[in-house]
């Protein structure tokens, strides 16, 4: 077999990075905990209850991430009942046997006519769930719909989810941090001047550098946290778009049809209109971008550091093995002819 | 007297490394079981599902009288195989026929109309499918377990439990009847 990629190594590596994003995630919060308590002389109650809320944080994203999002994109279990939705069950049953899966996914399915779209989630291979679009059941053929669903048990199989998951809820707490420390510097700032005004008579030297020292451990927390929130921004796309790459050629040796898939993500870029419903914080779950931005189909420096996505005619010329120079201009003329 | 130490902690560093290539040569072979396993139940799937696919098309297809008699003859055979190579070439027989079968509805819009046909229809493709599927996750793992039986180191010790670890066979599709193109009878 011509695979080079050995993907149990990456599995193995995704889950090593979890651990590590984990700890250096509760190492920075416990950071935080201290440089509060020595500065106010508290030790160690805001370390205990920084790293507490961290914990708390990290097992709900793990338990509970999953419903979470399902709920945020209003997904529904699906209707074996229907004709297609009975065959996406068939289709998610087979490609669970072809990559060995112990257990298949629970698939659902949100009902929105207009996008083609679809993600995975769960934090392991046995309580993943695989959705999808109603518009993409119905515009895809059973092919097209295997090279996608292919893609996404990938993500899967390759752990990608778990650490998906885990960085976009560590993110979440990163912000509330920086939030938190924003308004307590604005609300001491207030404050602080209220003092000052009213007690200008009693000049206390003492009083102001210790305010002084307080606003700017909290300028700092605050910058620190939109560093880090940026920072794991950068990183959490940069993750999720190599891990694009990976499931499309998992996707491949599971189907060992590359024109399903491709000829799915073609019908998804000109079919598709933006969902409402996902957001910046799930955008990175999808096959395709979801949000629809400009930036995914872009290349320079800056639109690559801050897509979610490759460009899907990057992605289509590795699979049809193609220049793509050539992709692009096919798929700008497809898309001129559905405007007209 | 550190000699003797030497020699310990080089014999007990061998056992352990021994352990570990053996457990890991286990886990891979009862994958490999278990993807066999796999195959069989998809198997049993597609021999209960023909009768009622046969009974369902009989009455559209009465120019294809052949084609069924085929499917009919060949389950039979395949269910009533003995023996792991009678099998696999009894069930190559029965997916040729099967295969051609799904070809020749194409030509039948009346019968792709009828509801509970579209359903054994799909049924049938999907079982077709895993089956297929099944037998690519097997050889994936065949040959991911043969190839570590052979390479060196593995290869002393997989000699020193002797028939514990020999390769397993493939499960090869015999060309001739796969790509025997699907028969279309268009005169009548």
């Amino acid at each position: 077999m011509g695979f080079t990629v050995d993907f149990h190594a990456e599995e193995e590596k995704n889950v090593r990075k979890t651990f590590f994003l984990v700890f250096i995630f509760l190492l920075i919060m416990a950071l935080f905990g201290l440089i509060i308590d020595i500065v106010f002389a508290l030790f160690p109650i805001f370390t205990i209850v920084l790293l507490v809320v961290a914990l708390i944080q990290v097992l709900i994203s793990l338990k509970r991430g999953k419903q979470v999002v399902l709920r945020s994109l209003q997904a529904r279990p699906l209707n074996e009942d229907d004709f297609d939705e009975k065959q996406l069950r068939n289709i998610v049953d087979e490609l669970s046997i072809a990559s060995g899966m112990a257990v298949p996914p629970e698939v659902y399915v949100i009902d929105n006519d207009k996008v083609l779209n679809a993600f995975a989630t769960g934090s392991n291979q046995e309580n993943a769930v695989v959705c999808v679009t109603t518009g993409l059941l119905k515009t895809l053929n059973r092919e097209e719909t295997s090279g996608v669903i292919a893609h996404e048990l990938s993500h899967i199989i390759n752990r990608d989810v778990l650490l998906m998951t885990v960085i976009s809820s560590l993110l979440g707490a990163v912000v509330i941090l920086k939030i938190f420390a924003l308004r307590a510097l604005f609300s001491y700032l207030r404050f602080g001047a209220y003092r000052s005004v009213a007690g200008r008579r009693r000049s206390s030297k003492s009083g102001d550098k210790s305010a002084l020292a307080i606003i700017a451990f909290l300028a700092a927390v605050a910058a620190l946290g939109a560093l880090f929130s940026f920072v794991g921004r950068l990183t959490l796309l940069a993750v999720s778009r190599t891990r694009e790459y990976f499931a499309d050629s998992r996707a491949v040796e599971l189907t060992r049809n590359p024109s399903g898939l491709s000829s799915a993500l073609r019908k998804i870029w000109s079919g598709s209109e933006k969902m409402k419903t996902a957001s910046v914080a799930t955008a990175h779950l999808f096959v395709s971008d979801p949000l629809k931005r400009k930036l995914n189909n872009r290349t320079s420096f800056i639109s690559n550091l801050f897509s979610t996505h490759p460009p899907i005619h990057s992605r289509i010329a590795i699979l049809e093995n193609r220049s793509e120079e050539d992709v692009r201009n096919e798929l700008s003329a497809l898309n001129e002819g559905s405007h007209h | 007297m550190w000699i003797l130490w030497v020699v310990i902690a080089v014999v007990v560093i061998l056992l352990l490394w021994l352990i570990s290539v053996y457990n890991a040569l286990v886990r891979i072979r009862k994958r490999v079981d278990n993807a066999w396993a796999q195959i069989d139940v998809q198997l049993k799937r597609r021999h209960d599902l023909v009768p009622n696919l046969v009974s369902a098309v009989k009455g559209y297809m009465k120019f294809e009288q052949e084609t069924l008699d085929k499917v009919i003859k060949a389950r039979a055979a395949a269910v009533s195989a003995k023996g792991m190579d009678d099998r696999i070439q009894a069930e190559q027989e029965l997916g040729g026929f099967l295969g051609r079968l799904l070809a020749v509805v194409e030509n039948y819009p009346d019968l792709k109309a009828n509801q509970n046909v579209q359903k054994l229809m799909e049924e049938l493709t999907t079982t077709e499918n895993k089956i297929s599927y099944a037998r690519q996750f097997y050889n994936d793992t065949a040959t991911r377990f043969n190839t570590k039986i052979e390479v060196f180191p593995n290869n002393v010790v997989t000699g020193m439990f002797g028939g514990k670890f020999d390769s397993v066979p493939l499960f090869e599709i015999v060309e001739a009847s796969q790509r025997e193109a699907p028969k279309v009878d268009l005169s009548f």
